[in-house]
């Protein structure tokens, strides 16, 4: 176990640019995520970190070592890549006792033996151990492949998109079993994926990553409610977080936000910015409600007139989009709310100010702090 | 415990060493070789003096390079020509998978195996009015006076046959894997469209397979260009030098009559046309395949 | 005609077509086998029909004869090729490797180096090879042999080789340097065993080019180290012509490539073209 450090990454491909000025730190024993889309540098970082790829600047350092030219053999770290790197020629079994029967480690054979029928247990895949990984589904493999990693002790696992190829169920399934194995062992993981759902409940703490740059870094409930900006916004929740145009008045003395049309006024005293500039008003749909009725209205809750402009059933719950003057927003209500109601309906749409969020776009999206 | 960067760069000119030292010990005669062009190194003269551009001059003013060269354009020309159009048809033919054709498959790589001074003999056999097969089979058709590869045409057309019959197999073998890549729904709508084969085969096959085909064309103009074994097995360049291309020229300058500064000048003229037409056949193909590439 | 009888009809001339051109590219080898199980008397007056017999390769190989120059020939060719196909090997597999997983300066003017050497007109490096050999006395000797021949068998394993392990992820070599291996066994233990048959079938095909190759014994050799292709040329300039005896030396030059052709219909076609067309 130990602590993992990245310290000014950048890493270039010709003239592209994978990971521009990357910093971050996986504290000893700490379950950090990198959180990101397609393309934003996630295996980059990963590989830099592995020593398989060599960054054009910046530096990698183990429990506070400098480690940027130590070769990936001699790291001790262990790694589950997106695209399995299952040894074709192999069966199971010998797949996962590849790394134990290494010259670095050379476990005994009883040993061996033992350890990769604990953590084949654990991953659901002992009745395959002498099938050849070429007969195995995607999800087959890719539980073999995290199996390599874990069978094995290692300073750090470094996990890219280990439960991207599951089905939904045996996703929930495996990391509520991550999770128990991270907790137990305490071992240093980054772990890297495109769904903030994994991100969101197996981390201590996420970075979201886009396009090669380090958008925040903290813990879920920090990049949940206080995200640093619209793209970090963006990445948690789905569907996700509304983003309304507009701009900061100040209406009797007070600042408030007005959409581009003026349909949508929310006054938002407190707010560190001033009159006239541009913003963007971010309300997760989750936070928004429908108004049924005439029962009393808590004084925190603000109300606005909108129009029904999609409704979509999905069980229990209703996810509807109404039309607020020209914007539109996304809203996620129980169904029996949501029920009686038809297109173009008048409705109230109802909501705590304290949950929205004001972004500056002028200013790269950022967050205005309150 | 850490590895050097400069240790780590040096890593693949490591394993490229031996590869690099192998092209030096190659290179090395060759520009030894281009100095033979400004000597006039022979056997006869083994203490050679300076002469300049004189054999170029020599070689570029004298009728045997000229009608080699000739011989030698000729004949990659027309045998390039002949392999990749009988080689596509036979490649399409086999293409439609019928129970004849999959059996003659097995076949097909036959003559590609074996070596062309063996193919030579083969035929030489063959074109024997004393034991070979041609001059019964033209009698019968009623053709008289068959005299072996003794005239200049015949010699030519002999030495054609033999290269088609042993690289029109290969010319197949590509346009064939080109054809079996091709996607299929194109041909299902041009086939629901009512459309006629020769259009089907102009405006879809053709594009579509003319990368594949254009490696082969490659290959073979490249070969023919410095086409040896073939003609000096069957004809060594005669009748008189009826046959004689750029590189048997060079065989008879430089190793007959040990004259190595001409023979040199011989072949490095020769280099430079095969350089030069690779260098824009493969640019043009670098095109192409970029152009397919895109379109799919 | 029209509808399904047209296009039967349109099959049966495709198919007429194809054992047409099969009929005529396959005669000359049965030609050649005809001749060369002919008797002395009956290889000028007959063509299919004669009384087959084997004293054309019993007289070839020695067979009761004593020594056979053919024999030497053929061991000769063996050799070369064999030792061609080592040394290239060898040396080739390493720079493979590292032009298919490294870019570093000058990977690219080594492939076309390489490349260059396969379409180079062969007497453009024969003409002073052959004065040089002559200076350090190998002329005429398999170590002179082998060296001319990598002209012939280096690019090809070169590049195909290249294009084998481009066709691998990198992923396999950097799972097994994480895994605890050092980067040779890496390669040894998850690179090699996967490209194995790949590496095979271009050694035979190198080895089936080697054998194959005439300009080079021909023009580096004179005795000792003289391989089945020149000494076949050789014997049909002789003046005591029988055919008979040519066509059977000439079916054992060809009978090697053939056979090794059988092991490799694969890899043939990225062979052949250099790793430019894969099926």
């Amino acid at each position: 176990m130990a602590a993992l450090e990245l310290a000014g990454i950048r890493k270039t491909y010709g003239r592209t640019v994978a990971l521009d000025e990357a910093t971050f730190d996986v504290r000893d024993g700490e379950f950090f995520c990198l959180l990101g889309p397609s393309g934003a540098g996630k295996t980059t970082t990963l590989k830099v970190a592995a020593g398989l790829a060599e960054p054009s600047v910046g530096v990698v350092r183990l429990d506070g070592v400098d480690v940027t030219d130590v070769e990936p053999t001699r790291r001790d770290l262990a790694m589950c890549f997106e695209s399995y790197a299952l040894y074709p020629q192999h069966n199971v079994f010998d797949n996962l006792a590849f790394p134990l029967r290494s010259p670095r480690r050379r476990m005994p054979a009883e040993r061996t033996r033992q350890r990769i029928l604990d953590i084949t247990t654990l991953l659901g895949i002992d009745h395959l151990l002498d099938r050849p990984v070429t007969q195995l589904s995607n999800g087959q493999r890719q539980r073999v492949a995290l199996g390599r990693v874990l069978v094995r002790p290692a300073s750090a696992y470094l996990l890219d998109e280990p439960l991207s190829h599951l089905d939904a169920r045996l996703r929930a399934s495996m990391r509520a079993e991550l999770k128990a194995i991270s907790g137990e062992d305490g071992t240093t993981t980054l772990y890297v994926t495109h769904d903030y759902v994994e991100a969101l409940s197996l981390a201590d703490r996420i970075g979201v990553l886009d396009a090669g740059r380090i958008r925040q870094i903290g813990t879920p409930r920090e990049v949940w409610s206080e995200p640093a900006d619209t793209v970090v916004a963006r990445s948690f929740g789905k569907p996700a977080i509304n983003l309304v145009d507009g701009a900061i008045a100040a209406a009797g003395g007070v600042l408030t936000f007005v959409s581009t049309d003026g349909a949508l006024r929310l006054p938002v005293p407190g707010l560190r910015t001033s009159p006239g500039v541009r913003a963007q008003l971010g309300i997760r749909p989750r936070d928004l409600g429908l108004l049924r009725g005439a029962g009393d209205l808590p004084s925190s809750l603000v109300c606005f007139d909108a129009a029904i402009y999609v409704l979509e059933h999905l069980g229990r719950q209703t996810e509807v989009t109404v039309r607020v003057g020209a914007a539109l927003l996304s809203l996620v209500v129980p169904r029996e709310v949501a029920d009686g109601h038809v297109l173009d309906d008048k409705v109230v749409v109802t909501f705590d100010p304290a949950a929205a969020h004001v972004f500056l776009p002028d200013d790269g999206g950022r967050r205005v702090v309150r | 415990m850490g590895t050097p960067r400069w240790r780590r760069r040096l890593r693949p000119y490591l394993l490229a060493m031996p590869a690099v030292l192998l092209c030096v010990g190659i290179l090395y005669p060759f520009f030894v070789g281009v100095g033979y062009t400004v000597f006039n190194f022979s056997d006869a003269n083994r203490t050679p003096s300076f002469v300049g551009v004189r054999n170029f001059v020599d070689i570029l003013s004298s009728d045997t390079f000229w009608h080699s060269a000739q011989v030698t354009v000729s004949f990659a020309v027309v045998a390039t020509v002949v392999e990749t159009v009988v080689g596509v048809g036979i490649a399409l033919l086999l293409h439609r998978s019928s129970l004849v054709a999959r059996i003659l498959e097995r076949f097909l790589i036959v003559p590609l195996m074996v070596a062309p001074i063996i193919a030579a003999i083969m035929w030489k056999l063959i074109l024997l009015p004393e034991v070979g097969w041609v001059r019964p089979i033209l009698s019968a058709a009623g053709v008289e006076g068959y005299r072996g590869t003794d005239s200049a045409l015949a010699a030519f057309f002999w030495s054609v046959v033999v290269d088609a019959w042993l690289y029109t197999p290969f010319v197949a073998i590509l346009a064939l894997v080109g054809l079996r890549s091709l996607p299929r729904s194109p041909f299902e709508a041009a086939a629901v469209d009512g459309a006629n084969w020769w259009l089907t085969f102009r405006r879809l096959i053709l594009p579509m397979l003319w990368p594949y085909i254009l490696v082969a064309v490659i290959f073979r103009f490249m070969d023919c260009l410095k086409v040896f074994d073939i003609i000096y097995g069957l004809t060594a360049g005669g009748p008189g030098d009826a046959t004689t291309t750029l590189q048997i020229s060079a065989y008879l300058e430089a190793i007959t009559y040990a004259r190595y500064s001409r023979g040199m000048t011989f072949m490095l003229i020769l280099w430079v046309v095969v350089y030069a037409s690779s260098f824009v056949l493969v640019r043009y193909l670098g095109r192409v395949q970029s152009r397919a590439a895109g379109s799919v | 005609m029209s509808g399904k009888a047209g296009l039967r009809g349109r099959g049966v001339l495709a198919d007429l077509v194809l054992v047409v051109y099969f009929l005529l590219s396959l005669a000359p080898v049965v030609f050649i086998v005809a001749l060369s199980l002919k008797s002395n008397a009956e290889q000028t007056s007959t063509y299919l029909r004669f009384t087959p017999t084997l004293d054309n390769y019993r007289a070839v190989l020695g067979i009761g004869a004593g020594e056979s120059a053919y024999l030497r020939f053929f061991l000769a060719s063996l050799i070369c090729a064999v030792g061609a196909v080592l040394v290239s090997l060898v040396i080739g597999v390493p720079a493979a490797y590292a032009a298919a997983r490294f870019r570093f300066r000058g990977s690219e003017g080594l492939l076309f180096t390489l490349l260059s050497f396969r379409f180079a007109p062969e007497l453009v490096v024969i003409i002073p090879l052959g004065v040089l050999y002559q200076q350090l006395g190998l002329y005429d000797t398999y170590v002179g042999m082998i060296w001319a021949l990598q002209l012939v068998t280096m690019p090809l394993v070169v590049w195909i080789l290249r294009s084998f392990f481009q066709d691998l992820p990198p992923d396999l070599e950097q799972a097994a340097l994480l895994d605890g291996y050092s980067r040779r066994q890496a390669f040894v233990k998850t690179v090699l065993p996967l490209v194995r048959p790949g590496v095979a079938a271009v050694c035979l095909l190198a080895f089936i080019f080697a054998w194959n190759n005439f300009i080079l014994p021909f023009t580096l050799t004179s005795s000792e180290a003289q391989t089945v292709t020149v000494s076949s040329l050789a014997f049909l300039g002789g003046n005591q012509v029988r055919f008979n005896l040519v066509a059977a030396g000439a079916v054992m030059a060809v009978l090697p490539p053939l056979v090794l052709a059988l092991f490799i219909q694969r890899y043939l076609v990225r062979g052949l073209s250099f790793g430019a067309v894969k099926s």
